[in-house]
């Protein structure tokens, strides 16, 4: 909810009472006219978005596209202007109609207004906490599908995975680290002040993922996107990251891993036409070397008996095809946005009503994303102590996924229904894009069953489907009452609803269908969220000259509800037809989930003389998740801003200073009915009913975060260079982990525990500058910089190790993680080593052993997915009507699994088994007794690897962990030509501008495997799911887009 | 601020009292806390049946009843080390049965067993406490050492191992209970309440008590090595107040609506596609081992080769296939070459709908002939012998007949002639022909049972001269943990304890590399 109404400085009741008086006679007062004017930068160029205010009144617009703007003022008013990252400018109203400004870019400004928790607003100077603000255009000018993807790089601690290049894919969010084992460490998103949804469709909803199913994806075959993506980007006008639960605290238990608060635009007086659209090609950035030299292992009658190439080389001349390039397609995506807005001069009533269309098309044949938005929002201020605003923001999507890299069945195999996967171990000698027999079914090539033969990629992206819908409506309806000149009640209510259709197809000719001849299925989740929020705020009264004091409390209650309807059919009649009338077994499976909470916060801010500032934050939380008795929590947060240069006016002349310092509680609940056993409906023979993997806990309770953090912005070089530095240190104790396992004994395998404690630190530096600041060229650098880490300290019930079974996707590592590892931690079965490091050698084979051949246990060898650090760098050049944005991102350290390269390997594709002939030696001590005293035998086994292929298929996916993955990515980079005068004139147009652009254009990495940016599960997978597991994933493709953009 | 002070307080007090029910909506609407006694059985019963068919693809292995013939570079099911008598270290594989007894049993037999005894529902209560004593049976006899004492208390992390002695003594301390039980009729005692659960007997308490007696049967045959345990006048005894015929078989039969409710040795559950019958079991029945004489249970049981000719068996020292040629190669046993037999009709129990047994009439007269040869009582072992096999000729009449398959019937001229034979049955039995007979009549699913016999007969023993299990012999490359020792036990489930409860391990030694080669105490003297 905007600020519209909210008197944001102290005023005088004199001043409420005159403004009361101006209102209701407004139109009688003949000093009241009309402002009107141009905003423009250092550089003359026109700025849009700017607010103008007049001051000590709700009276607000802002500037359009060609930087003018229109308010109704009277002479001796003040109009204050405000641009994020610009320094506040102030004008008396005189006798000119017209008032011009020039607003000066600022790295740090004090008095920049800011959004806040709840959508209240405060001036920086007061904010004790961290949290950073990007603008909306910012991200819109991206084109990035999913404003999620365009955060990477542009918020210090936000890291952003996206699950793959696919269109629609799901990316998940990831603020100062991963605190939690196995809970979603997402934070909340809240728009315009109220939380919207952002679920990954979990696969554990699929009739086909029932426990103990032999057909289950477990959230590793197929991805859904991620809902905040119905979100269309170039409706927001502003986001803001609060990174720790210092800031987020008014918002509670939701907020644990932050909050990102969306404000969306809203019109604007002399508003108008905008029609923006842009084009974007893109093409795959790479493909993994395959070797050329050896064939199948065996082969009988031309057919295969496996696609592993262990066998005699291909003899002279044969004919090899490229299946890998010919696959991929250049694809084309279309956007378009057509915004009507507008508001009367005074702004008692503004409207914007948008329409978005966003078409885009995959590499990857047969994927797509496509999206339309509809958002209507209106204001109104309906009299002099009440005001209205109502968006109304309609969302359909419809996405086309391929299966995604782990498409696994317990039945087929790994890996056996992965597109790119099949691309790459498809023999080079057999034409793949000739997928089908003369009879229009799957051509085979291989003596395997059709279950165990991997698909021909084309038949595969063909024949199998992942196909979801989404309907949405998001409404949210704020009023303000105003009816104490001191304070303000401002209610939002609103609606989240959404109906998800997905449809999943595995065709009864493929690999993953064949065993059930064909397997559909459906799940609707139809979803809604209500939410109510009342906030009574008071505005800053003075208690003695120098100190005032502000505050509000309020109330929120949270219903969400989503009813999953799932159905499978297997057994196809016809193989092509697909409904699930065309199945002979269907099963159906219901899921349906409720959550509410209940919550009462309150909040005062004492300032001293506007350089101090305390603010005490309380919440208390009812949440339906924890039983009755311990299910209110209360939680504290304490932060100071200390503007010290304002203190201390004599260093004013170096510099400009604040420090903030925090402290904030935070509490979580569990999922819902996590802590009772519940019986399942059986599928097994007769029915009947039975308990689920998940044993009881009643004694769950909340688990409890405390979270320090201190921090300095410092402004040097009158503002120009601006620095941002904070330190923060988290430890959650009680922690919850969910699904973790213990002793069959139990008589249960999972359990919901609390008892594990994580401790995360960090860093953030963000700095601001302009080096160069000329009439003509302008060139601006943000530096976003964050370091993080986070160990588990300890386990529930001291267990040895935990981990998310969904990401144990690949061979035999996953992301378990013991007492002392970072929560990133891999753990698998690695090469056992004797007490000096040197591997273990078997006497028998001359191989090095792996753990499981001993214990069988997943072992610790320091590998972590944790980044060093993290920079983002955002260059913005302006010459003349040329303006060039580019964003760099970098990344230094964490590991990354190439499970691609290790599957590679075991089939002898990779290039690295070239030189199977070699004799070696494995380095290391024979495991004969010796290994760990004075004098270890040292191996002297000659192993021939094409002799003995054990060589390569039975390595440990340990040597396939690459280290330390650095990058540097150009994620953006665009150039925008703004019309001149002429040019406008002649288009009847107020602005416009024309921009070519590219995305993710080259990546600079150490990583040997496509992109190290993956995630072999999906975003709806807790804790540290499968980031860096890297398996089969279509990397993110290189995007050049061409657009335009103009306003009437 | 006064005002403010008294909203607070107003709306924390409306709070605390609308709020806890607004508040009261994490009751699992998905599914229920407890349920009708009767309705957990049907898990309970499907599990009994179809979990031993799980741990037999690698017990099958041990026994070389098959083989699989998957040549893959490295094979996961099963592992290779399955078949050279080893174990699978990191795997769950071969502890299906583990996870059953304690999970898919385990805390619903407590509730169902509670709500049974509270209800009066003898009948009920009795077929628990037989799933209790099946459960601690099969799972001992598979892993030696086994948690019953501290079982299922989920308050606890770390649980210590019974013995294997406390765990005989338990089993026949539950099913001394459960025949008492069984013979009531007073109480709520319901033949049509416990017919909603119960799909093996529909609620039959008759055919219940005497499985129970064939359980009892079984368990203390199991003592043939321990002369001073060891009775089998006992044995017979319960032979004896067990099945009376084939009808009292106590089966499953599969609905086949969905993969969890096949039979999983059919071909839609793909578990042993892969898998082929081995040189052991088809001399058994092609003549080799009993004087020329080739069963005629073999065409209806046993997979012709590619070319349709003869019945050809894998070497178990060979890869793959070894040394047959692509037409020698016998077929799956749903009877196609190569992984072929999708959606096509099985053979045998190797079908889709094909019932399965936890225990038959065939099987408990094969143990009460041994028990009769023991007591040196020829003639009732003779005789028992003969009904074992006669029995199971018909068992496998009635499973072809169930799938609608085509190998005919063996008709009743066949089987006499059979029976006849003195290859067959001579005039005077060996253990050898009891025993050798016996592995027949379980072929393909009595895993349990006929591999703790191997075992108590030390896979090779020959009693007067005659080897026990006909042509069997030891792989002759061993698993290299085994240190040249047979297998003797599978270790315990891993994610269940060698994760989770490595305490309870150390201290039964279960820790060692080669403690699948530690003996039974039930097989020692």
């Amino acid at each position: 909810m905007s600020a519209l109404y909210q008197p944001t400085h102290m005023k005088r009741q004199m001043h409420i009472a005159l403004l009361g008086l101006c209102l209701v006679a407004g139109q009688a007062f003949a000093q009241q006219r009309t402002i009107t004017g141009t905003v423009t930068s250092e550089q003359g160029a026109p700025l849009s978005g700017v607010a103008v205010v007049v001051k000590g009144t709700g009276t607000r617009t802002s500037t359009n596209n060609t930087g003018a703007y229109s308010i109704a003022a009277e002479a001796s008013q003040i109009l204050q202007f405000r641009l994020i990252g610009t320094a506040l400018v102030e004008r008396a109203v005189g006798a000119d109609d017209m008032i011009n400004v020039q607003l000066r870019r600022v790295a740090l400004d004090l008095d920049a207004v800011e959004v806040t928790a709840l959508g209240e607003t405060a001036a920086r100077r007061s904010l004790g906490t961290a949290q950073q603000t990007v603008r909306g255009a910012e991200i819109a000018e991206t084109q990035r599908e999913n404003f999620v993807n365009a955060l990477q790089g542009r918020i210090a601690g936000v890291d952003v995975t996206s699950t793959s290049g696919v269109p629609g894919a799901s990316a998940s969010i990831t603020i100062r680290g991963v605190s939690s084992i196995s809970s979603s460490n997402q934070p909340l998103i809240i728009v315009d002040g109220l939380p919207v949804d952002n679920k990954t469709v979990n696969t554990r909803v699929f009739a086909s993922d029932r426990p103990g199913s032999t057909t289950a994806f477990n959230n590793r075959g197929l991805d859904f996107t991620n809902r905040a993506a119905d979100l269309e980007p170039e409706n927001i006008e502003t986001l803001t990251v609060l990174k720790g639960p210092e800031a987020a605290a008014l918002y509670g238990i939701d907020a644990a891993n932050g909050a990102i608060v969306i404000t969306t635009k809203r019109g604007k007086a002399g508003g108008g036409v905008e029609y923006s659209n842009n084009v974007r090609l893109e093409s795959p950035r790479g493909r993994p070397e395959l070797q050329q030299i050896y064939g199948p292992t065996s082969s009988a009658g031309g057919l295969v008996t496996r696609f592993e190439y262990f066998g005699a080389p291909y003899a002279a001349g044969t004919t090899f095809y490229d299946n890998v390039d010919g696959f991929f397609r250049t694809a084309a995506t279309t956007r378009h946005n057509l915004v009507f807005s507008g508001a009367d001069p005074a702004n008692q009533v503004n409207y914007r009503v948008s329409a978005s269309s966003t078409q885009q098309n995959g590499v990857v044949p047969n994927s797509r994303y496509q999206r339309i938005n509809l958002v209507g929002a209106s204001q109104a201020r309906v009299n002099t102590w009440l005001g209205a605003d109502l968006t109304m923001s309609y969302s359909y999507a419809t996405n086309d996924q391929p299966l995604k890299g782990a498409s696994t069945s317990t039945v087929a195999g790994v890996g056996v229904g992965s597109p790119l996967l099949g691309l790459l171990l498809w023999p080079q000698t057999d034409n793949a894009e000739d997928y089908l027999t003369p009879a229009g079914t799957r051509r085979r090539l291989s003596l395997l069953a059709a279950s165990d033969e991997i698909d021909n990629p084309y038949f595969n992206v063909q024949k199998n489907r992942n196909n979801s819908r989404n309907n949405r409506l998001i409404a949210n309806l704020g009023l303000t009452v105003t009816p104490f000149s001191w304070g303000y009640i401002k209610t939002n209510i609103g609606s989240d609803g959404y109906t998800n259709e997905n449809e999943v197809l595995r065709h009864p000719e493929s690999a993953l269908g064949f065993s059930n001849i064909g397997i559909l299925d459906l799940a609707t989740d139809v979803s809604r969220d209500l939410t109510a929020q009342t906030v009574f705020s008071v505005t800053p009264r003075t208690l003695t000259p120098s100190i005032s004091i502000s505050g509000l409390v309020g109330h929120f209650v949270y219903d969400h509800r989503s009813t999953t309807d799932a159905l499978v059919g297997m057994k196809f009649l016809d193989p092509n037809f697909v409904s699930v009338n065309n199945t002979l077994e269907k099963q159906n499976a219901t899921t349906d989930e409720q959550r509410r909470l209940v919550s009462l916060f309150g909040s005062a801010t004492v300032d001293y003389r506007q350089f101090l500032y305390v603010t005490v934050q309380g919440r208390n939380d009812w949440t339906s998740t924890i039983p009755r008795g311990r299910n209110s929590f209360f939680y504290p947060s304490v932060s100071t801003s200390f503007i010290f240069s304002d203190a201390f006016p004599s260093l004013r002349r170096l510099m400009t200073g604040k420090l903030r310092i925090a402290y904030a509680e935070v509490g979580r609940d569990a999922r819902p009915y996590a802590f009772r056993p519940s019986l399942e409906n059986k599928p097994t023979s007769h029915g009947g009913y039975g308990y689920g993997f998940t044993g009881p806990n009643v004694e769950l309770r909340p688990e409890f975060a405390r979270s320090v953090e201190g921090g300095a912005e410092l402004g040097f070089l009158n503002n120009r260079l601006g620095v941002d530095i904070t330190l923060y240190r988290k430890v959650t104790t009680d922690q919850i982990v969910n699904d973790i396992r213990g002793s069959y004994a139990t008589g249960f395998i999972l359990f919901n525990l609390n008892g594990a404690k994580t401790r995360s630190r960090g860093a953030e530096i963000t700095m601001r500058g302009t080096p160069i600041l000329k009439n003509n060229f302008a060139w601006d650098v943000v530096a976003n910089f964050a370091a993080s880490g986070s160990i588990v300290l300890s386990l529930p019930h001291d267990l040895p190790e935990t981990y998310v079974s969904d990401t144990w996707l690949y061979g035999n590592v996953r992301n378990g993680t013991q007492p002392g590892l970072s929560t990133m931690s891999l753990t698998g079965f690695f090469y056992l080593r004797n007490n000096r490091g040197q591997l273990l050698i078997d006497p028998l084979t001359g191989l090095p052993l792996r753990s499981n051949v001993v214990s069988g246990n997943f072992i610790d060898a320091g590998y972590d997915r944790q980044p060093d650090f993290n920079l983002g760098l955002t260059n913005t050049l302006r010459y003349k009507s040329f303006n060039l944005d580019f964003l760099v991102d970098i990344r230094k350290g964490g590991d990354v699994f190439n499970g691609t390269e290790h599957y590679l390997t075991t089939r002898g594709l990779s290039t690295r088994t070239l030189d199977r002939d070699q004799p070696r030696i494995v380095p290391g001590v024979l495991r004969d007794g010796n290994e760990n005293s004075a004098n270890p035998t040292v191996n002297t086994i000659v192993v021939i690897p094409s002799v003995q292929p054990a060589y390569y298929t039975s390595m440990s996916e340990e040597l396939f962990i690459e280290k330390d993955i650095n990058w540097v990515r150009l994620r953006d980079v665009q150039l925008t030509y703004t019309l001149p005068a002429q040019a406008l004139r002649f288009l009847h147009a107020r602005s416009a501008s024309v921009f070519v652009r590219a995305t993710d254009l080259f990546v600079l990495t150490n990583y040997t495997g496509l992109d190290p940016i993956v995630n072999g599960n999906t975003a709806a997978v807790g804790g540290s799911g499968a980031a860096g597991i890297d398996f089969g994933n279509f990397p993110m493709p290189r995007g050049f887009s061409t657009g335009l953009r103009v306003g009437f | 601020m006064k005002h403010l002070t008294a909203v607070c307080f107003a709306a924390v007090l409306t709070c605390a009292t609308a709020c806890q029910e607004f508040l009261d909506v994490n009751t699992n609407p998905n599914a229920p806390q407890s349920v009708a006694a009767n309705l957990y059985l049907p898990p309970m019963l499907h599990w009994m049946v179809s979990s031993p068919q799980f741990d037999g693809r690698y017990v099958g292995h041990y026994t070389q009843q098959w083989y699989s013939a998957s040549t893959a570079a490295a094979p996961t099911s099963p592992a290779p080390s399955w078949g050279k008598m080893g174990y699978d270290p990191g795997s769950d594989a071969g502890a299906q049965q583990w996870r059953d007894v304690y999970w898919s049993l385990g805390q619903n037999l407590v509730d169902m067993n509670a709500k049974a005894t509270a209800e009066q529902r003898w009948d009920l209560l009795g077929v628990g406490l037989i799933l209790k004593a099946w459960g601690w049976q099969v799972l001992t006899d598979l892993h030696g050492e086994i948690i019953i004492q501290q079982a299922f208390d989920p308050t606890r992390t770390t649980f210590d191992y019974d013995t294997e002695e406390f765990a005989y003594e338990e089993i026949r301390r539950l099913l001394d209970s459960a025949i008492v039980l069984l013979r009531r009729t007073d109480g709520a005692v319901d033949q049509g309440y416990l017919a909603v659960g119960d799909k093996i007997y529909d609620g039959g308490r008759t055919k219940w008590l005497r499985f129970a007696h064939g359980m009892l049967a079984m368990h203390l045959s199991h003592y043939s090595n321990k002369a001073a345990e060891y009775d089998p006048a006992r044995v017979i005894l319960e032979v004896d107040s067990s099945f009376r015929n084939n009808a009292d078989d106590p089966l499953l039969a599969y609905p086949n609506t969905n993969n969890d409710d096949r039979n999983f040795l059919g071909w839609t559950r793909n578990n042993i596609r892969l898998y082929r019958q081995t040189r052991f079991i088809v001399n058994l029945m092609n003549g080799t081992q009993f004087g020329g004489v080739v069963d005629p249970r073999m065409s209806r049981m046993l997979a012709l080769d590619s070319a349709n000719t003869t019945y050809s068996g894998l070497n178990v020292n060979e890869s793959g296939f070894g040394a047959l040629t692509a037409s020698q190669q016998p077929r799956n046993f749903f009877g196609y070459t190569g992984t072929g037999g999708v959606g096509s009709p099985g053979r045998y129990i190797f079908d889709d709908r094909a019932k399965l047994p936890v225990m038959t009439y065939a099987q408990l007269q094969f143990i009460k002939a041994e028990a009769a040869l023991r007591m040196s009582n020829q003639a009732a072992a003779r005789t028992a012998y003969t009904n074992g096999i006669s029995a199971h000729i018909d068992f496998v009449n009635d499973r072809s007949r169930d799938i609608g398959t085509t190998p005919t019937q063996i008709t009743t001229a066949e089987k006499t002639a059979f029976l006849a034979d003195t290859n067959i049955v001579p005039a005077t039995v060996t253990l050898s022909h009891i025993m050798s007979q016996k592995v027949i009549a379980q072929f393909g699913w009595g895993h349990n049972e006929m591999w703790l016999d191997m075992r108590r007969y030390h896979y090779t023993d020959s009693v007067g001269g005659v080897q026990v299990f006909r042509g069997f012999a030891r792989p002759t490359t061993l698993y290299s943990d085994n240190a040249e020792q047979l297998v003797q036990r599978i270790r315990p489930r891993f994610n269940s304890e060698y994760v989770w409860n490595r305490p309870g391990l150390d201290a039964i030694g279960g820790l060692a590399s080669n403690y699948h080669t530690k003996l039974l105490w039930i097989t020692q003297p």
